[in-house]
């Protein structure tokens, strides 16, 4: 009789013990994010999803999708959203915006809510990290430049790398350079104007992802980007600064959101958190990511443009509501006027 | 119909997997292009007209059509020599050649490609043999032209055309050089008369890949072309995922897959002919 209850309560304290094991796992289950394939998903995968398993027990999962796909992916799947949140550049995040793909954030909700700059979180999404675009030139080669124009000067414009407007950094480059000229955020017709004056100078008219190998390989000497991809290229001991022009760099965000319909909301809380959060902002900022932390937390690397997060706000900024519409039109004219 | 059956019953999954797969895809693709919105909410015909009654689109479909037929040209020339040397080497060196023919397929292409940066750059290897000669004072232009594009082509579709072409190479009796010349000809006679027509089937079937696979080589094109030479592939992308404009993008890639299609029916048929002419005589 003793030896059985001892049984018994050895197995009831077994079954309890496994019992409170594996409630926090089953109540955790999972959260499916949408990533930029590439660094994003690499530096995701190393630093965030640890986090998220060390201390909420949620599994990561991850699908490698540009902007456009996860606003398109998503409009395709009829209210059931094929993931719980986005990553998205500020042009995509407009569109996304107005087709009502995102549930509201309660920024109350995060408990990294504080160490995030005004500006970089609002009533649809949280910002995860942030660029800064300038330009880039070989100081070994070309003197420093001031400013856009310079990039249509000699000796700059013979040693020049242009990129259209398909990428997010290519698009806000031209404006601030059409701005010189006289152009605005929506008429961007100067640069066309002068670039056609000088295009048979020009080293290089690049796709965005083969600048960095076209610098590196000394094929230009000179261009717009992201301080991400210089860091990135002097790591690998290419001669390369980062200049922000007399008006000013440009700086914009890449914001999380979560998506319309989630069946997992807690858990996408929990995956912003964890993305915003000091320890993985500061490994996000490091070889080999190079991300630009948007926690205050996180000590600044010594090629950006500004001592603390909140000198951002000086920055050149964009309404891409407005870019939004007239961009498939600059790419098109941008084919024409390049093309041979 | 049972016969049928069970004599297509081996292709049946592979037929299913197309269908599904390949098929049915293609199909909605037609469907998307016949939307006139971006949100496809809309028929209408606005995509095609827009393609249709642009000089721009017809320029970068005939510059597509061209670089695919250039890099065919320059795989013929060096391959088929490459290819006759072949025949006439010992079996061990035979091996060697296949293998350096093949070893490039075993590299992705994204890697070949980004190679050629480092070969055709300003400060790349032919610039610097080129100015350490003083064959030139400046550096040569050969990145983001369409010369060096169709240099770097040449070597990254190669295998494309040799595996087809030694395949048929390997079938060819050398007797048959023998009998030619001593019948009294030339050897640039027996090149023109008995080898090529011989080897015209193989030949077509590589040229054929070589032309559909330069044709649409997006990253060879967009990495070595740059943006000044517009294609129709950089074209389905831009539109598809910067654009987001999904039914234009349905339409360039269609106007890509009939054009590039009619030249491969026209590359297949001229092999054809070759080759049902050598063969029909000798039956």
């Amino acid at each position: 009789m003793t030896l059985m209850s001892r049984r018994a309560a050895l197995l009831g304290a077994a079954a309890l013990g496994s019992a409170g094991l594996a409630r926090p796992a089953l109540a955790a289950g999972s959260v499916t994010a949408a990533i930029y394939p590439g660094a994003w998903e690499e530096a995701f995968r190393e630093h965030v999803a640890p986090v998220l398993k060390r201390q909420h027990q949620i599994d990561l999962e991850m699908q490698g999708l540009f902007a456009v796909d996860q606003v398109a992916k998503f409009a395709a799947s009829r209210g059931a959203p094929p993931f719980d949140c986005f990553v998205l550049d500020p042009g995509p995040r407009i569109t996304a915006i107005d087709r009502g793909q995102f549930e509201r954030i309660d920024i109350n909700k995060l408990a990294n809510k504080a160490q995030i700059p005004a500006g970089m979180a609002d009533e649809w999404g949280v910002a995860t990290g942030a660029q800064v675009v300038g330009i880039a030139y070989n100081p070994k080669k070309l003197p420093k430049p001031a400013g856009w124009d310079d990039l249509l000067k000699d000796p700059w414009v013979s040693k020049l790398g242009l990129t259209g407007f398909g990428t997010t950094f290519g698009t806000v480059s031209l404006i601030e350079l059409a701005k010189v000229f006289g152009g605005s955020e929506t008429n961007v017709e100067p640069v066309f104007t002068e670039l056609k004056k000088v295009l048979g100078k020009v080293a290089a008219v690049g796709t965005p992802a083969a600048m960095p190998g076209l610098f590196q390989q000394g094929q230009c000497d000179i261009m717009y980007t992201n301080t991400q991809t210089v860091t990135t290229l002097k790591d690998r001991g290419v001669d390369i600064e980062f200049v922000a022009p007399k008006t000013g760099a440009v700086s914009f965000i890449t914001t999380l959101h979560i998506a319309k319909g989630s069946t997992n909301i807690d858990n996408a809380y929990k995956y912003i958190d964890a993305a915003i959060s000091q320890p993985v902002q500061k490994a996000l900022s490091e070889a080999p990511y190079f991300f630009v932390p948007v926690n205050r937390g996180v000590a600044l690397g010594a090629g950006l443009p500004m001592r603390s997060l909140d000198e951002m706000s000086r920055f050149v900024t964009h309404d891409w509501a407005k870019i939004n519409p007239l961009r498939a039109g600059w790419i098109d004219r941008f084919n024409r006027e390049m093309a041979k | 119909m049972k016969q049928a059956f069970i004599r297509m019953g081996p292709a049946l999954p592979l037929g299913l997997a197309y269908l599904t797969f390949f098929v049915a895809p293609l199909l909605m693709l037609v469907a998307v292009s016949f939307f006139a919105d971006d949100k496809l909410t809309v028929m209408g015909l606005d995509n095609w007209r827009k393609f249709l009654f642009d000089s721009f689109h017809w320029k970068v479909v005939a510059d597509t059509l061209l670089l695919g037929l250039k890099a065919v040209c320059a795989t013929v020339l060096l391959g088929l020599p490459l290819a006759l040397v072949w025949r006439g080497a010992s079996p061990f060196w035979q091996r060697v050649l296949l293998f350096v023919a093949v070893m490039p397929l075993l590299t992705s292409v994204v890697v070949r490609t980004f190679a050629w940066i480092v070969i055709l750059g300003r400060e790349g290897v032919v610039n610097q043999l080129v100015l350490g000669l003083g064959l030139a004072a400046e550096p040569l232009r050969l990145l983001q032209t369409e010369l060096g594009l169709v240099i770097s082509l040449t070597q990254i579709e190669m295998p494309l055309l040799l595996l087809p072409l030694l395949s048929v190479m390997a079938r060819f009796d050398p007797n048959l050089l023998d009998a030619s010349a001593s019948l009294g000809a030339s050897p640039w006679r027996t090149l023109f008369k008995v080898v090529l027509p011989l080897v015209a089937p193989g030949l077509a079937a590589g040229a054929l890949l070589v032309f559909a696979s330069a044709t649409t080589a997006f990253i060879s094109q967009s990495v070595i072309g740059g943006g000044r030479l517009v294609y129709l592939p950089s074209l389905v992308w831009q539109q598809a995922m910067i654009n987001a404009n999904w039914p234009f993008a349905a339409v360039v890639a269609i106007v890509l897959l009939v054009s590039v299609s009619a030249v491969i029916a026209v590359i297949a048929l001229a092999g054809r002919i070759a080759g049902g002419r050598v063969h029909g005589a000798a039956a």
